[in-house]
C-alpha cells in the first residue's frame, strides 16, 4: 500500500501551455487536491481526454493519460474501464468535445452507467481554434463564426446529462476553489458515471460575465438555495436555469447507486465461467462433423 | 463417376431454399464429402429472392464452382435475379417448378441448351407425399440423391438434424417427401446419367463459415475485447463473441456506433488488453480517424473488415474486393498499416491469428480483409492442429525498465519500445494521437517528427521478408503467371491447376499480405514473367494498382477484374491464360 500521496505526486513535470489567467489552472490544482484525497496511486489512474485546450489536462498529470481525438473520449475511456474495472478512469474535455462532436457518446456512456469521472471545462467557446462558436455559447454570441451574433440556442449540458439518467450531477467554478475540490472529490468517489460541468473562463475569447471575477458576483451554491441532491426532479427544475444563473454544487446525487456495468459483467463473466473451464484451443471443436 | 458437383437452388424467401442447401451441405460432409455453400439473397430482411450453391467434391474444394452442373428453380423470376452467380451452360441439368412453365429462351448464352431440362410438379409431389408443399426443397433432395448419387441416408440425416428439434410430425413429413423425390428421379433415369464418386476415406471435419472461423480464431488468440457495431456481412463474428467471450473473461461492447466500437477497441488495448473489432465498407470509412490514433500511439488493434459492394451501401449482401485502397490507405498522415487477406474459411483460422500476432508484435493497427464470399459461405475444413500456432504477446517493460526512467516511445534499432500499460508502476505515460517525444511528450519539433515517422514504419521492415505470407506454385522460370487474393483466389488456384493439365508453363502467386507491399517477393516473382494476369472482384483491379505503384509490373502482365457480385469462374480464367500462352 503506498503511503501518502501529496496533489504534487498528481502533478507532471510539463509546463501547461494554457494562456495566462485561464480556469483550466484553477481545475488543474483543484483535481490534485481530488485525486489525493482520494489517495489512489497515479499508475492505477487513467486519465482520457479528447481534444481541445481543456484536453490537454491528463499530460499534466502523472496518471497514465490518453490525449486521445476530437470527441472521442468517452468511448475510449469505456473500452478502458470494461478492459481493466481495476482502474480509477476519468474523462476531461470541453464543452465542444463534449456536447459538439463527441455528443452522440454521451447518452449512451451515461446509459451504460460506466464507472467514470466526466470532468467538462465548459467556457462556451472554441478556444484551441481561436474563438468560434460553440455548442453552449448563449444565443446572440458574436464570434468569428457568427459574426451578426449567434441565431442558435446552446445546449444545457446539465439538463440533458440529468435527463440522459446520470447519477452524479454537479457544476462548479474555479472562483471557488474549495467547492469545486469537493466537488470533483466527490464525482471520483460515486460509483457509477458521474458528471461534473465546471465553468472554466475562457480568458482570451470569454465574455467579461464568463470571467471569474463576473462568478465570484453571481454564483449561487445550490445548498444556499436548501436543495436536497436526492430530488431528481428538482435538480432538473434547477438544471433549467442553465445560461442564466450560476448554481455550484451537487444537482443530483442517486441516493441508492445501481450496480455499475463493468460489476455487472464483471459478475457474468464470474457465473460463465464457473465450472467447466474452457481451453482456447479446443475453440474449434464445436464445429467437427461426427 | 464425376468427383465434384456443383448443386444451385433459387426460390423466393421462405421457400425453404438456403435449408435445403445446408442439409445437402450437412449431408455431404458427414459423408466425408468437402463441401462448400454459398448464399445469395437480395437485401430484403424476409421474402424476396433466395439463393444458396452447394458443391460436393471427393477433392478439397477450392471455391463455390463456375457454371452449375445442376439448376434448381423453384420459379423464373427469382432465379434470373441472380443471374452471373448461377450461370446454366451446355452441361447443366436444369430442374424447375413444372407449374412455373418452360425456362426462359435467354437462361443460357446464345446457341447454347441445357443438357437436359426437366420439369418436375415439386408442390404437388410434396403436397401428395407430405400433406404440405412446403416440403418442395425435401423433394429436390430427394431427386438429387436420385439422379446424382448423393447417398439417401445422408440426407435423411441431414433432415434429422434440421427437423428434430421441431418436432416429430414436420421431420416425418420431409421424410415422405424426400423418398416422393427419390422415386420420381428413380423412375426417370437422366438421358446422360452422371453419378457422384464417394470419397475415399471418410474422415471427421469441421463445418462452418469465414465470421465464425475468424471469431474463434480471436478467441484462440486471446482477444480479450471486442468493440463493434452491427453490419453486414461481418455481424456474425460480434454475435458469437458476445455468446463466447465472456466465458473466456473478455467483454463485448455493443458500441453505439462504429467510432465508439473502435474507439472503446483501442482503450481497451491501451489497458493492457487485446482487442478486436470488425465492419465492413461504410464503418471502416467511420473508423479511420481512430485507426490513424491507433498508429500513431502505437497500439495493437485488429480490425477485420468484411468486403461487400460499393461504394456508400452499394451490395451490402454480395461480394466484392474493392476495398483494398480503402484498407491501406484511408489515413491522413504518413501511415503503415498491415492488410492480411485470407482467401478461404479454412485459411482464415491462421490470418486471424497472425493478425493478432502482427498487432501486438509491432504495435499497430492490422486489417483483415475478408470478404462476404468468405465470411457467410460454409465450408468443410480439414481439422486444425491449432497446437502449431504460436501466439505472441506485446512486448511489455522489465521492472529494471520500470525502475529506471522509462521511456514509451524509446527510439530503438527494431523501432518496438516497450508497451507498459495503466496498474503497470513505473509505466505512467501519455498515449496521445498529437505527435510526442520518447518520454510521449506533446511536441511540434519537426525533427522529432520525423525521428517518429521513420521508428514507426521502421518497426514492419520485417514484413518484406515474410515469404510465409506468400502461396507460390508451379514453374519457378514461367512466362505465364496468374496473381490473385482473397476469395478470387480459389478460383485462381483452380484455374492454375486446370493449366498445368493443360501443359501451360505457368506460376501462381497468392498474397496474403497486401500491404506493405512485400517488394522482393514480388520482383523475384516477376524476374522470369512475360505475360499474365491479375485477378480481382473490383472495377479498378485495386491489387493490380498498388502494385504498379510500388513495382515494375513486366508491361503484359495486365488486370483482370470486374465488379463484384459476378464471381470469377475458373473456366473463362483459364481461356484467358490460354489466350496468353498462345500469344507469346
Amino acid at each position: 500500500m503506498d503511503s501518502f500521496l501529496a496533489p504534487n505526486d498528481y502533478k507532471s513535470p510539463l509546463k501547461p501551455i494554457w494562456c495566462p489567467g485561464c480556469g483550466d489552472y484553477g481545475v488543474l490544482q483543484a483535481l490534485y487536491r481530488a485525486l489525493s484525497a482520494v489517495g489512489r496511486p497515479p499508475h492505477e489512474i487513467a486519465f482520457i481526454s479528447g481534444i481541445g485546450c481543456s484536453s490537454r489536462i491528463p499530460g499534466y498529470t502523472t496518471a497514465y493519460g490518453f490525449n486521445s481525438v476530437h470527441g472521442r473520449a468517452l468511448p475510449i475511456a469505456q473500452g478502458v474501464k470494461l478492459a481493466n474495472p481495476d482502474l480509477l478512469v476519468v474523462v476531461a474535455g470541453g464543452d465542444g468535445d463534449g456536447f459538439s462532436i463527441g455528443g452522440g457518446h454521451v447518452p449512451h456512456a451515461i446509459r451504460r452507467n460506466v464507472d467514470l469521472t466526466y470532468l467538462v471545462m465548459d467556457n462556451q467557446v472554441y478556444g484551441l481554434t481561436k474563438g468560434q462558436l460553440s455548442p453552449t455559447s448563449p444565443r446572440g454570441l458574436k464570434t468569428v463564426t457568427s459574426p451578426m451574433g449567434s441565431l442558435e440556442q446552446p445546449i444545457n449540458p446539465l439538463l440533458t446529462v440529468l435527463a440522459y439518467g446520470a447519477g452524479f450531477v454537479a457544476q462548479a467554478t474555479p472562483a471557488d476553489m474549495p467547492g469545486m475540490t469537493t466537488l470533483i472529490e466527490e464525482a471520483l468517489r460515486y460509483p457509477g458515471f458521474s458528471f461534473v460541468n465546471i465553468q472554466s473562463p475562457c480568458v482570451t475569447f470569454g465574455e467579461e460575465e464568463q470571467q471569474l471575477r463576473a462568478h465570484k458576483a453571481r454564483m449561487k451554491p445550490l445548498s444556499s438555495l436548501g436543495h436536497d441532491p436526492a430530488n431528481q426532479l428538482a435538480a432538473l427544475d434547477l438544471a433549467r436555469a442553465y445560461g442564466t444563473e450560476l448554481y455550484t454544487g451537487v444537482f443530483y446525487r442517486n441516493p441508492d447507486p445501481p450496480p455499475t456495468y463493468d460489476a455487472l459483467i464483471r459478475h457474468r463473466q464470474a457465473e460463465l465461467q464457473r465450472g467447466e473451464p474452457r481451453p482456447r484451443a479446443r475453440v474449434l471443436e464445436r464445429y467437427l462433423q461426427t | 463417376m464425376r468427383e465434384d458437383l456443383v448443386v444451385g437452388l433459387a426460390g423466393s424467401g421462405g421457400d425453404g431454399v438456403v435449408s435445403a442447401g445446408e442439409s445437402l451441405l450437412g449431408a455431404a460432409s458427414s459423408q466425408g464429402f468437402y463441401a462448400l455453400m454459398t448464399k445469395s439473397f437480395g437485401s430484403q430482411i424476409r421474402g424476396g429472392e433466395s439463393s444458396c450453391r452447394v458443391r460436393l467434391s471427393t477433392r478439397k474444394v477450392l471455391n463455390p464452382g463456375g457454371v452449375l452442373d445442376v439448376a434448381v428453380a423453384l420459379n423464373w423470376e427469382d432465379f434470373r435475379r441472380f443471374g452471373a452467380e448461377l450461370p446454366v451452360g451446355p452441361d447443366t441439368v436444369l430442374i424447375h417448378e413444372a407449374k412455373a412453365g418452360p425456362p426462359p429462351e435467354d437462361l443460357t448464352p446464345p446457341g447454347q441448351r441445357p443438357r437436359e431440362t426437366l420439369a418436375v410438379p415439386l408442390a404437388e409431389l410434396a403436397k401428395t407425399a407430405a400433406g404440405t408443399d412446403r416440403a418442395k426443397t425435401s423433394v429436390v433432395l430427394g431427386l438429387i440423391s436420385g439422379w446424382f448419387g448423393v447417398p439417401l441416408e445422408a440426407l435423411d440425416r441431414g433432415l434429422q438434424k434440421k427437423f428434430s428439434q421441431k418436432g416429430e410430425g414436420l421431420l416425418e413429413a420431409n421424410r415422405k417427401a424426400l423418398a416422393a423425390g427419390l422415386a420420381h428421379a428413380t423412375q426417370r433415369p437422366l438421358a446422360t446419367p452422371r453419378s457422384l464418386a464417394r470419397p475415399q476415406a471418410p474422415s471427421s471435419k469441421l463445418l462452418c463459415d469465414g465470421n465464425e472461423m475468424c471469431a474463434s480464431a480471436a478467441i484462440f488468440s486471446g482477444c480479450q475485447f471486442f468493440g463493434g457495431y452491427p453490419i453486414t456481412p461481418s455481424t456474425e463474428v460480434m454475435q458469437i463473441l458476445s455468446r463466447e467471450l465472456p466465458r473466456h473473461g473478455g467483454v463485448v461492447l455493443q458500441a453505439e456506433d462504429e467510432i465508439s466500437g473502435v474507439g472503446a477497441s483501442v482503450g481497451a488495448s491501451f489497458a493492457g488488453k487485446k482487442a478486436m473489432t470488425a465492419t465492413s465498407g461504410p464503418g471502416m470509412s467511420l473508423k479511420t480517424e481512430i485507426l490513424g490514433l491507433a498508429s500513431i500511439a502505437e497500439l495493437p488493434l485488429v480490425l477485420l473488415n468484411v468486403q461487400r459492394g460499393g461504394p456508400s451501401t452499394g451490395l451490402p449482401t454480395k461480394p466484392e474486393q474493392a476495398d483494398l485502397l480503402q484498407a491501406a490507405f484511408s489515413a491522413h498522415g504518413d501511415v503503415l498499416r498491415p492488410v492480411l487477406a485470407p482467401t478461404s474459411v479454412e485459411d482464415t483460422f491462421r490470418l486471424t491469428v497472425e493478425a493478432f500476432n502482427l498487432a501486438e508484435k509491432y504495435q499497430t493497427p492490422v486489417v483483415i480483409l475478408s470478404d462476404q464470399e468468405i465470411a457467410q459461405r460454409k465450408e468443410t475444413v480439414d481439422p486444425i492442429d491449432v497446437s502449431r500456432f504460436e501466439v505472441l504477446e506485446r512486448l511489455r517493460p522489465t521492472a529494471e525498465e520500470l525502475a529506471r526512467g522509462y521511456q514509451r516511445f524509446a527510439d530503438t534499432p527494431s523501432g518496438v519500445s516497450p508497451l507498459s500499460h495503466p496498474g503497470m508502476k513505473g509505466g505512467n505515460y501519455l498515449a496521445a494521437g498529437i505527435e510526442h517525444d520518447a518520454k510521449g511528450a506533446p511536441t511540434a519539433s519537426g525533427a522529432v517528427h520525423a525521428a517518429m515517422n521513420a521508428k514507426r514504419f521502421r518497426k514492419l521492415d520485417p514484413l518484406q521478408s515474410r515469404d510465409d505470407f506468400f502461396e507460390r506454385q508451379g514453374d519457378p522460370d514461367a512466362p505465364l503467371a496468374l496473381v490473385s487474393w482473397g476469395s478470387s483466389a480459389g478460383v485462381a488456384r483452380e484455374a492454375f491447376g486446370l493449366a498445368r493439365a493443360r501443359g501451360m508453363r505457368v506460376k501462381l502467386l497468392v498474397p496474403f499480405l497486401l500491404y506493405p507491399v512485400a517488394e522482393p517477393v514480388y520482383r523475384e516473382f516477376f524476374a522470369s514473367v512475360r505475360r499474365g494476369l491479375v485477378l480481382e472482384l473490383s472495377h479498378q483491379g485495386q491489387l493490380y494498382r498498388v502494385l504498379r505503384m510500388y513495382l515494375d509490373v513486366p508491361r503484359d502482365v495486365t488486370s483482370f477484374a470486374r465488379s463484384g457480385a459476378q464471381p470469377f469462374r475458373a473456366d473463362e480464367v483459364l481461356e484467358r491464360l490460354q489466350g496468353l500462352a498462345e500469344a507469346s
